[in-house]
This record gives C-alpha cells, structure tokens and sequence, in this order.
C-alpha cells in the first residue's frame, strides 16, 4: 500500500532550541570572534589566519562572520573514520542521528583492573583500555582513559598510541602533547593505512587538541592542529571551560565562548586544508561553587553539551560531545547514575562523538570499568533512541488478528521475525528471578562489570597488525627515545 | 568602639568592599589601633566567611566578594601598621609554572590568601623557574606557591624546587603546591613544603606553614 504525504520519524526526536535561538547563539559566536577576538599564541598559525583574511594585532586575533560562514561551509558533516583493518563494523560513519561512545584522555591516574585501588597511569593500561573497547559492543572509538607515568615524559603520547593501535581495530582519537609526538603517532597510523596517500582515502584515527578557557589558542593545540591539517588527519579541537569560572555562567553563554575558541581552530584548518573533516568542541561544564571542582556529573554538563551540539548541527558540523563520566570516586550508584543518564541525553542529541566515556573522580581518575559499565547505558539508550519503526508489518494488525482473544503471540511468525530486534538484551542488568539470582552469588551490578571486565582481558584477541606496522612501531618508539636522550 | 569592629566583620562577611573602607576609615578616626582593627576587625569576619564556606553556606563568588572587601580594608589599614611594625601574616610569591596558561586556581588561591590577610606577589601564568627565583631575592617571601593544571606542565613545579634550592634558597621559604592534576604524593616527591587540594585548604596551609616558622 502506498501512501501519499504520510511523515516518519527515524528514532526517537529531541529538539531543546528553536530555530530562532540557535540563529541567536550563532549571531553570539560571530560577534564574539568579529569584535572581541582570541589570543593566538602561534606565529604561524596568526600568519594563516592573516592570510585567510582575519584581524591581526599582536597576539589578537579577529575574525570577520564572511571568514567564518566560509570556514564552516568547507568543513564536511558527513565523512566515515575507517578501522584500521579493513573490518566495517568497526568503521565510524558520521553524520545527522548518529551517536557514537568512547573514552576521553589524559587523567593522571587509573583504577587498577586487579587491587581495584586508585594509582598512577602506566603504558599497560593503555592496552588495558584499548583491548577492552575493542570487545565492547557499544564502544565505538578508543581513547587511552590515562597519561602513561612510566616511561619519558616526552614520550607518554608516543607510547600511549604506540600501545593502544595494536589492541584495537576501533579508530582511535589521539592525543599528543606537541608536533613531535603528533608525528610519531601519524607515522604509525600511515604505515598501517599503507602509506599517506591511502590514509587520506581511508583516515584510520582522529587528533585531539585542546585550546583554553577563555579565548586562547595555546602555542600546543594550534601547532597540533597544523601539523594534523597538514596530513589531512580528521581533528578535533575542543576548549574546556568552566561555567562561571573561565566561562560565562549560564548555558547559553558558556555554548558561545565555547564555540568562538572551537572555531578559531576550525577556520586555521579549513584555511590550510579545505574539506579536513573537524569536530566543533568542548567540554561544557559547571565550575561547582563549593568544591572547585569541574563537575563531570553534573546536569548542566548534560544540557549545556545537547545545546552546544545542535548549535554544531544548527552550522552543518559534527560536535564532541561528553557523557558516561563521573564525579564519583568509585563505582557506585552516583557514578552509574550521572554516567548512565549523561550517556542518555548525549545518545538523544546525537552528538557525533561522545568521549569521556570512563571518566570518574571529575575527570581525574579514568576507570575502564565504569567505560564498561557505561557499554550497558549505551546500548540500553541506542534502543530508546531507535524508535518505534511503523509500518504494515510493524502495525501487527494481522498478528493481532491470528491470536485473537485469550491467546499468546510466542508462537507467531510476527514474533519470531521481530524478538531479536525489536528487544535489547542486557549484558550486565539482571533480570533473574529471586531465587536464581540467589544461586548465582547475589552479584550486584559492580560485581558483574568487574567480571565482565576481567573475561573480556583474558579473552579477547583483538585483529593484528600488518608485520611492517609492528616494525614501524618499533622503529618510532627507538628514534622517539633517542630524540629525548640527545635533547637531555 | 568595638561595635565600629564589630560592623566591620559584618562588613566583610557580607563581602560590601565600600562599607568595609568607611568602616575601617572610622575606626582609625576613632583613634582605633591599626592592629586591632586587623584582629578584631577584619579577621574575625574573614574566619568566619572560612568556615562558613567549609560547612557548605557560601559559594565561591561570595568568598571572592568577601575577600574584596578584606582587601580594600587592608589597603587602607597598610600604611598604619607598617608604621607600627606590624608585621602581616606573611607574604607569598605566587605562580602558574612555565608553559603553563592556566591562570584561574592560582587567582582563587590569591584572593583566599589575601583575605586571610596574607601579602600576595603574583608573577602570573607560565612563569619560569628564574622568575620565581628573582622574586624570592626581591621580595623575600615567606612561602612560595606554584600552581599548575596539566599533567604536562606539573613537572615545571619539580624545575622550579630545583632552581630554587640551586640559587641557595631553598631553607629561606616555604613551598606550597596545587593544581588539578597535583596530590600530595607529588608533592612530596618533588621536595615541596605542603599541598592544597583547593583554594580552601591553600589557605589553612598557608597558616600552618608560617606558624611552623
């Protein structure tokens, strides 16, 4: 049967602005880069922006709303972020309605995956991380939950990565401190992809960099940026302010400064490399006015993050959005409830990335189990978030009919076509009965991430990598150390 | 007499920077000693916008405000105890290390300290490790705080320890620590005096390293 002017909707709608606000938010974030500005803490890069056409004086950095409106129609919505062995599933494809999870970067400690204790990141949690992720089915990306203690400090990036892409297919967003580790990491990813020219068909991970709050390009996210837009690596450039701290502190006003420091990136690297697949940023929280802390649990992180991204969306970009993170210290109810319900409201706003999946102890302390945890959240949402698809067969007009009065539909071909789909199955949430969930220990939900956790490890066998990267990695990490013993 | 102090605790708990200078412009009309305005004047008020703020009843912008206007009394209050040989709590050179911008917990740490009557010399942000150096010879602080929010930059603390005991300074100050990434197991590794885990407790630090003095 064919219908004439009949509208579906695809999953389940969440729209939190008007039109007319976000063209009032867009207004904001040009006005703020036309007559307020940021300072841009590298020489090159204000050479860049000269040349494109910004304001420059001093370290002050102006953009025109023309430059902007340029930079924003060069940037792609839709492009896929390509697993590094060929397998699809673990391809990223981003675009309108997809939300994709994984962890964020750079806290300073770990849980222990066997004394459960908090301590200093090492190099063999990086492969922890990544090896975990690659098991879970709603992770999609990997990011390291850490920054490796124990090896150069100069080289923690170059290990991190160098660690984490044999453990997983799943693309990677990485992080560096500077160019000289961004260059160990991309020499790694290249020789993967066979060479640069296959990388920029088939990218195989992401680059990570991070301005400041208020209005700042620091030397480090800029020269990062440069040198990922030179090599045609998909970027993310991603502020990290704090409302009523380095930011203004209401919502609508946090979403501008963010997005003004985010742009200033995205017009450097559509200038150097028009097309570069850029993901709009940050990380919008509150500063909580008793604790100092940045509150990674908090509902304004949630709301702020559904704003910022349909402003991302509102100008025809993909955002990094946050969730599945906590300012618990452990894993408790409060880190599965402010994980759980973030990851939701992130699922709902399709934010294109969502990273800091894992974080704890208000983004200190990474945990993969509290990532695992929140695998669960995830697919649980994504089935929210599916919808109800309504068509002919989905009516059931015809089913209802066969079992009539008093029947039961177990039997049906109706059910048996739909029960795998149409339901989520958890991995972790039990649904026992008493009784059997007395036979079976009396496991809580903790009990039961930790094991999942400790199978997945003694388990999973991620695919390899191609001989030569093992030997390029190799390579890399022996140049990378002489690199700092001559600067030493 | 005491009911013109008495004002200005209220005066600074209620963080009004105008009311507090009138106050305090009063008392020394009245023929108030300088240091008593100081004691009973604008500490009580000070302490208790501490404690208020540890039990959870004030916010960081009220602590900010209140700070304001223990400062603007102290500006007035100054001159008339250096000229009594008074001596202020203390003093503290105070920075965000090299290559580190991040420049908003050290402010925090400033505002705190100088309402706890504490002189402050901030250098800033990413400052290097001579600067802090040449600030310990001009100003001849009593404690010096570096601040660093980056796992990357935190390393700059240890640099600067080091210079400083380099230059032969080392026993002449006391050294205090913070930051997000910072604990007080790095602390203690790099050879620092104390560790705060926010602005609050920089604070109570801060006193206890001076009265370890």
């Amino acid at each position: 049967m064919r219908r004439t002017n009949y509208r579906t909707y695809a999953g389940t709608r969440f729209q939190m602005l008007s039109r007319d606000q976000l063209q009032a938010l867009f207004d904001g974030v040009l006005h703020t880069l036309e007559y307020t500005g940021l300072e841009v803490h590298h020489e090159e890069a204000r050479e860049i922006l000269k040349e494109a056409g910004a304001w420059v004086e001093g370290l002050h950095v102006r953009i025109p709303p023309y430059l902007v409106k340029r930079s924003l129609q060069m940037a792609p919505r839709s492009f896929t972020i390509f697993a590094r062995d060929g397998n699809p599933k673990h391809d990223i494809h981003i675009g309108p309605g997809r939300a994709h999870f994984g962890p964020g970067p750079t806290p300073p400690n770990f849980i222990d995956v066997e004394t459960l204790e908090r301590r200093p990141y090492v190099r063999a949690d990086a492969e922890i991380v990544a090896k975990v992720c690659d098991a879970l089915p709603n992770i999609d990306f990997v990011e390291s939950l850490g920054t490796v203690s124990d090896v150069h400090h100069e080289l923690a990036a170059t290990y991190e990565f160098a660690t984490m892409f044999p453990n997983t297919s799943k693309p990677i967003v990485a992080w560096s401190y500077g160019r000289d580790d961004a260059e160990d990491i991309h020499r790694i990813a290249v020789a993967e992809a066979g060479g640069q020219e296959a990388f920029e068909r088939r990218p195989n991970y992401v680059h990570y960099c991070e301005p400041l709050s208020p209005l700042v390009s620091t030397f480090e996210a800029m020269d990062k940026l440069i040198f990922a837009a030179r090599h045609r690596v998909p970027v993310i450039f991603t502020p990290c302010p704090l409302a009523g701290g380095t930011a203004p502190i209401t919502a609508a006003g946090i979403i501008i400064q963010a997005a003004a420091e985010s742009w200033m990136g995205l017009v450097v690297a559509q200038a150097i490399s028009p097309g570069l697949p850029f993901f709009m940023g940050g990380v919008l929280s509150v500063m909580d006015m008793s604790a100092m802390i940045l509150s990674y649990g908090a509902p304004e992180l949630s709301l702020m993050m559904a704003g910022i991204t349909e402003l991302a969306h509102f100008v025809g970009l993909p955002l990094w959005q946050t969730g599945g993170c906590t300012d618990s210290k452990t894993l408790d109810e409060q880190a599965a409830l402010e994980g759980a319900l973030s990851v939701f409201f992130s699922a709902l706003s399709a934010g294109d990335l969502c990273h800091d999946v894992g974080y704890t102890e208000s983004g200190l302390t990474g945990s993969i189990f509290q990532t695992a945890m929140m695998d669960e959240a995830i697919g649980y949402s994504r089935r929210i978030t599916r919808g109800i698809e309504v068509n002919d067969d989905t009516l059931a007009v015809e089913a209802i009919h066969n079992v009539g009065p008093n029947g039961h539909y177990l039997r049906e071909p109706h059910t048996h076509r739909y029960y795998k789909t149409e339901f989520w199955y958890p991995n972790l949430c039990d649904r026992h009965n008493f009784e059997e969930w007395d036979m079976m220990g009396r496991t809580r939900m903790r009990d039961r991430v930790i094991a999942r956790v400790r199978d997945i490890l003694a388990t999973h066998r991620p695919a390899p990598i191609k001989p030569e990267t093992e030997e390029t990695i190799q390579r890399v990490l022996e140049e990378a150390e002489a690199r700092v013993a001559e600067h030493a | 007499m005491s009911r013109v102090l008495e004002r200005l605790s209220t005066a600074i708990l209620e963080g009004d920077k105008d009311k507090a200078a009138r106050l305090v412009e009063r008392a020394l009309d009245q023929g108030v000693p300088a240091k008593e305005i100081l004691d009973n004047g604008l500490m009580p008020g000070m302490d208790e916008v501490g404690a208020r703020f540890r039990r959870g009843d004030m916010f960081v912008p009220e602590v900010i405000m209140s700070a304001d206007a223990m400062q603007a009394g102290l500006d007035l209050l100054r001159p008339h105890l250096v000229a009594g040989g008074v001596e202020l709590v203390g003093k503290i050179v105070m920075g965000t290390v090299k290559g580190d911008l991040h420049d908003i917990g050290k402010n925090l740490v400033d505002m705190m300290c100088e309402g706890a009557g504490f002189e402050i010399v901030d250098l800033g942000f990413n400052v290097p490790p001579e600067a802090f150096v040449e600030a310990i010879k001009e100003h001849k602080p009593d404690i010096v705080g570096m601040s660093a929010m980056l796992t990357t930059t935190m390393r700059a603390m240890g640099y600067t320890i080091k210079a400083i005991e380099e230059a032969g300074l080392r026993d002449r100050v006391k050294i205090m620590v913070g930051g997000a990434p910072v604990d007080a197991e790095f602390a203690k590794r790099i050879g620092a005096d104390g560790y705060g885990s926010n602005a609050a407790t920089a604070v109570e630090l801060a006193k206890q390293l001076i009265s370890a003095n």
